[in-house]
This record gives C-alpha cells, structure tokens and sequence, in this order.
C-alpha cells in the first residue's frame, strides 16, 4: 500500500517538472537564470528527504512491517517463519537490511522490501523495533530448553563447537552486530541454522559475523540446533 | 571393508592368487589397525589436520588470525602470545584457578574449552598462535594514548605502581611467562586490571594483584590505550 502510494506521488512530481521543464527551455535566455537555482534547490530538497524521515514516514512504514513480524514485533509464523525484531541489535538490523538491498542476503521479498528505504529511515526503524520488549512468542520444544541452555552457555568444546553466550552474551541479548536471539522464533532460528550458508550474506574478505558464524553453525547437528533454538526462543 | 576400484585392479594384476591375496590384505589391515592406535596414544605426536581444526575453532572466538574480537565479551588478541603464558592459562582455566564465566550460575567457558585439550595439543596450539603476527584490531580512545606510554615506560613511583615495561618488555611483547600486550584488546586490557582478583588467582598472577589495584580507573584506560595500539 504504502509503495503504491509514493511510486503515485512520484509520477505525479514527473509529469509536473517535465512540461515546466520543456516551458523554460521554450523560453527567452532570461529564464536560464531561473533553472539553475531551480535545480540547486531540487537537489538539496531531495538529499535533505534522504536522510531525515518524518515521524508520520516512519509510522506507515512500522506498520507496514508489522503486517509480517508481528503487531508488536514479536516475529509470526506465517508461510514461512519471520523473525522477530523487537529488542534487535540496531547495527544488526541496519546491516542485514544493506544486505538484502545488495543481495548477499539472498532473501527476494526482503530485497523489495529493503531497496526502497533510505538512510533515514533505515535509521529511524532500527532504533524503533531495538526499543520494544514484547515477551516471545513460544511454540518451541520445551524438552529440548535444558539442552539448548548447555550448549548456549558452554558449547560443545569436543566438536569444536563455540558457547553462543561468548558473543551473543548470557541473556542472549546480542550486541552491535551481533544479533539479540532471545525471544526469536524456535522455527526461524532452526531454518536459519540448518541452511546457513544459503540464507546469510556473509562475505570471506570482510570476515564479518555471519562469516563467523559459518563454521559454528556447520559443527551443530539437527539436534543441537533444535536444542539451542528451543532455548533461545524461550528468553525474555 | 568394500572393495575399492584400486583394491581390485590389484587383485587382478595378482592374477590367480586371490587366495594369497585376502590373507595379505588382511594381515596388511591389520597392521594398519595396529599401528592407528598406538600412534594416537603417543601422545607427543598430533596431526597437522587435528590442529588447524582445532585452531579455526579457536578463531570463531578471537576473532581471524587470532587478533581478538569484540563480542558481548572482550575476547583476547592471541596472535604473537607468548606460548609459555598460553599455557599457563589454559592449565588456569582447566583448574579453575582462572575464573571465566558468561553468566552467574553459567559453567566456566574456558575451563570446557581447555579441559578436551591434550598436553601436546595446547603446546601446537600455542606455537601457532605465537607466529601470527596480524595488525591490532584497533578502536581505543587516541586522547591519553600518551599518557599511557608514560605509565608504562616509567610506572608511577608516587603511588607504588612499577613501569610495566621492566617485565612486559620495551615493545610489550612479553616473555615466557608474562604476557606480550602489544595489540591487546582495549576492552580487554580495561576489563583484566579492573576485575583482576576476582579473575586470576593462578599463582603467576599474584605479582599483578598490587599493581592492578593500585591503578586508578583512568590510568588503566590511559594504559589500555597506550598497549592496544602497539604492533
């Protein structure tokens, strides 16, 4: 809806500069004078927009999110299980989203979603989903918590299995790029695990987290992820 | 045991002799068996393969060639450590006199990580941690890098606290068993001194234990700074 919307808008601005355009080159040299400044002004009006989103901007987009991650961010299990981004890292939720825009995340909703969002904004809706609290969804294996927890706090040192806690801290909380995991659905953090190398842009010549994470996430066997992601998903 | 191509082709080249084949393979097998274990229980003698596993491994924390990394925790820079100190800290950790926990309640992180450690494999560890040689990951306050350099070279007499270079060297590379700081994680650095009886209660550490509570909060940071920039 809200796409729709501002791609109107835009032709709208289109059909209106152009014939004004074309009404300047028609007229006398005098009217050179007026474009210039004209220009200046555009280009400054729209870097200035590019970078400061206004409140209402970023309400309709917030919802528009939630339509998918849940009305209070919470994460939803629809098609496919979306993640849940209320308490996320700010630095993480702004570097996936470049990810997606540059499609080393491959994820083709989340491109569309994500080409269109300036700086501003993209600013703006990471330090709103970082500041909700709602409790987790649940819906994970309860039998499986005590295991989970043991891995996440100590990992699997014979397998070579690093404790999760080392860099996403003992309540799961995350820290700058690295991602919060409590709360986060038991599905997701299962799909996300099991098909790593697929699903996370990461990018061997910048070594960044989700390269760091390659080889943790080959070591857990089906079990151990299901073990970890009951875990995690049952944090506050 | 399938039979590979290879196994066959040779079993054809031998011709009739099937008969003497098998037993031969089987007595070759054998040997092989024999031999497997008892060079594992050697206990000096680890593969190449073993180690460079068990050294990625090791990266996922501190970060590529071991230069440390920021996660909830500082985790250490071991790149160019001195092997003797590694050592010594991971026996540390193995013996619970090095307290390293992620949580209240939570097991030690370093005691499971050391405890599945062979003597040897700690020693091969080690040595390859000590020949990395990557830049410092970075990142520390510029403003009392100065300051730093001055308490280090020259200690502070007034307050009792010792220039840290007569034992951590001019470069802050360490030797044997103190540790090098050079390119240490500021963080890291900050956090060590502050919280250093509550950590460290292996006997190589007590001559630290005066120093570090000495040391005021801003010049543990000027300290911090001064070594986290070191190459």
């Amino acid at each position: 809806m809200t796409c729709i919307t501002s791609t109107k808008h835009a032709a709208h601005r289109t059909s209106r500069a152009i014939p004004h355009h074309d009404s300047q080159k028609r007229g006398a040299a005098m009217s050179w004078r007026l474009v210039l400044p004209l220009a200046i002004a555009a280009v400054t009006f729209s870097g200035a927009s590019g970078y400061a989103a206004t409140p209402s901007s970023v309400q309709a987009k917030i919802r528009y999110c939630k339509d998918c991650h849940g009305l209070s961010a919470q994460g939803y299990r629809g098609y496919y299980p979306i993640p849940r981004l209320a308490g996320q890292q700010p630095q993480y939720l702004k570097n996936q989203l470049r990810a997606f825009i540059n499609r080393s995340r491959p994820n083709p909703i989340m491109s569309n979603v994500a080409h269109v969002l300036r700086p501003g904004m993209i600013d703006a809706i990471a330090s709103y989903f970082h500041r909700l609290h709602p409790p987790p969804i649940g819906g994970g294996p309860r039998g499986l918590v005590a295991a989970g927890r043991s891995i996440f706090e100590n990992g699997v040192p014979q397998d070579d299995i690093a404790a999760c806690a080392a860099c996403h801290g003992p309540h799961a909380t995350g820290r700058g790029e690295i991602p919060r995991l409590a709360g986060q659905l038991y599905h997701y953090v299962v799909k996300e695990l099991s098909n790593f190398p697929r699903e996370r842009g990461q990018n061997p010549a910048i070594h960044g987290p989700s390269f760091i994470m390659l080889p943790v996430a080959h070591s857990l066997n089906r079990h151990q992820i299901r073990a970890v992601a009951a875990f995690v998903s049952s944090l506050r | 045991m399938p039979v590979t191509p290879n196994g066959r082709r040779y079993l054809r080249l031998i011709g009739s002799s099937t008969r003497l084949a098998l037993p031969a393979t089987a007595i070759f097998l054998l040997a092989l068996s024999a031999a497997g274990p008892a060079h594992a229980a050697g206990a000096d003698t680890i593969s190449r393969q073993a180690v460079n596993a068990k050294v990625k491994y090791c990266e996922i924390c501190h970060g590529a060639s071991m230069r440390g990394f920021r996660g909830f925790y500082p985790i250490p820079r071991l790149a160019g450590q001195q092997v003797e100190y590694i050592e010594n800290e991971l026996k540390g950790f193995a013996e619970h006199t090095r307290i390293n926990r992620t949580a209240p309640g939570a097991t030690n992180v370093m005691f499971n990580v050391g405890h599945v450690l062979s003597p040897a494999m700690v020693k091969a560890l080690a040595t390859k941690f000590h020949n990395f040689n990557p830049p410092p990951v970075g990142g520390a306050p510029t403003a009392h890098v100065a300051a730093g350099e001055k308490i280090f070279k020259q200690g502070i007499p007034g307050a009792n606290v010792p220039a840290c270079m007569s034992c951590h060297g001019p470069d802050a590379k360490g030797n044997g068993v103190i540790p090098r700081l050079a390119g240490q994680l500021y963080p890291y650095v900050v956090a060590q001194l502050t919280n250093w009886g509550h950590e460290r209660t292996e006997k190589n550490s007590q001559i630290m234990a005066p120093i570090a509570h000495q040391l005021t909060k801003p010049q543990i940071e000027a300290v911090a700074a001064y070594v986290s920039g070191l190459r």
